[in-house]
């Protein structure tokens, strides 16, 4: 071990390969949902028929989209119900 | 019994490829192998320089495939290790002068006259790529420790696995002092994000550089580090996987070995 890497060790700085490792765990995560936006599409349709079965929802008004932090990756389904009352009752199983 | 098709590959360039390619090819040579190594960096081509090879070329890969010439006429043998031939690249032709049923057959053909032929495959995913990969049997993929190239190589492992080939990787320019400090991906931290079998690690080694100025086979000169991991890697590749995996350490004088002890003491 030399001074510099002493150094850092004392002032608590992280080593640099964690960062490389941690920066790298994420990018691929984010590579793999770089869904092309046809797929969004397809999946906003397909979530709406869904959730149109139990509420009475505004489909103009919803946003589907995937978020990244620091921290994670989410897919986040924005919609405001307009009735909270099933609209044609539950489905059969 | 039919030979095997091996591609090298990595996504990224400058990751050292078409040296692996090289050594490992003269490697197999030497131990008793016949080994072509065939350049697929259409319009670029490299792998005769490093070589040594570049002034004897008179047929090259697209000669072959638009049938101006045979196999053997294109392919040059080495002088130095017997048993070792290079197709050459064309460097006036781009990469679409070779389509993919092209190198079916060409592979088909090539089995039948080597027992083991490596193609050295260009950087990138495009057609170039798509040619070295549609017959290969196995894969190599290369990749150094820094960020850009990991993640290269999980692009080009994801696209190897959608054409069912399971590839091996081999870490490439490792130095040990580095890692050792925290300042490097450690070939550990590599495996982990790429979910991937290992081939071989490869130090940093000035000879690389010194063989490549004079065209010389790396696996000829004795001292040389990467030259001696390629070696094993080649032995793994062929007939002996279980060969274990030497880790690259740093070379301790008996002044550091004397201060490391005292250190740990303490």
């Amino acid at each position: 071990m030399n001074f510099n890497s002493l150094l850092k060790k004392l002032m608590n700085k992280p080593a640099s390969k964690d960062v490389a490792k941690q920066r790298l765990k994420f990018a691929l995560l984010t590579d793999k949902l770089d869904v092309k936006k046809d797929m969004l599409k397809d999946l906003q349709k397909d979530l709406i028929e869904v959730i149109s079965r139990y509420f009475e929802i505004d489909k103009e008004s919803i946003t589907i989209d995937i978020q990244r932090s620091e921290e994670c990756s989410a897919l986040v389904f924005n919609s405001p119900i307009l009735s909270a009352t099933h609209k044609r009752g539950a489905p059969a199983a | 019994m039919d030979g095997k098709i091996i591609v090298v590959t990595s996504g990224k360039g400058g990751v050292g490829k078409t040296t692996i390619t090289a050594s490992i090819g003269a490697a197999l040579a030497l131990q008793g192998k016949r080994v072509a190594v065939v350049d697929m960096d259409i319009g670029l081509r490299n792998l005769d320089v490093v070589m040594g090879l570049e002034n004897r070329i008179v047929f090259n890969i697209v000669d072959i495939i638009q049938g101006r010439c045979k196999i053997k006429q294109a392919a040059i043998k080495d002088r130095r290790i017997d048993n070792l031939y290079l197709i050459p690249a064309s460097q006036s032709d781009d990469k679409n002068a070779i389509k993919p049923e092209n190198m079916v057959w060409l592979c088909g053909k090539l089995r039948k006259e080597f027992d083991i032929t490596l193609l050295d495959c260009p950087a990138g995913i495009e057609q170039g790529f798509r040619n070295s990969i549609v017959a290969a049997d196995e894969a190599v993929v290369v990749c150094t420790p820094e960020v850009s190239a990991v993640r290269d190589a999980d692009r080009i492992i994801g696209l190897l696995y959608a054409q069912s080939i399971t590839p091996k990787l081999i870490v490439n320019r490792i130095v040990p002092r580095m890692v050792e400090n925290g300042d490097m991906l450690s070939h550990e931290d590599v495996v982990e994000v790429l979910s991937i079998d290992l081939l071989g690690l490869i130090e940093m080694d000035e000879y690389v550089v010194v063989s490549t100025n004079t065209g010389t086979p790396l696996v000829l000169q004795e001292d040389s580090k990467a030259g001696k991991a390629l070696h094993r890697i080649a032995l793994r590749l062929d007939g002996h996987p279980d060969l274990p995996i030497e880790n690259p350490m740093i070379q301790k004088t008996f002044w550091k070995k004397l201060s490391s002890k005292f250190s740990r003491k303490n």
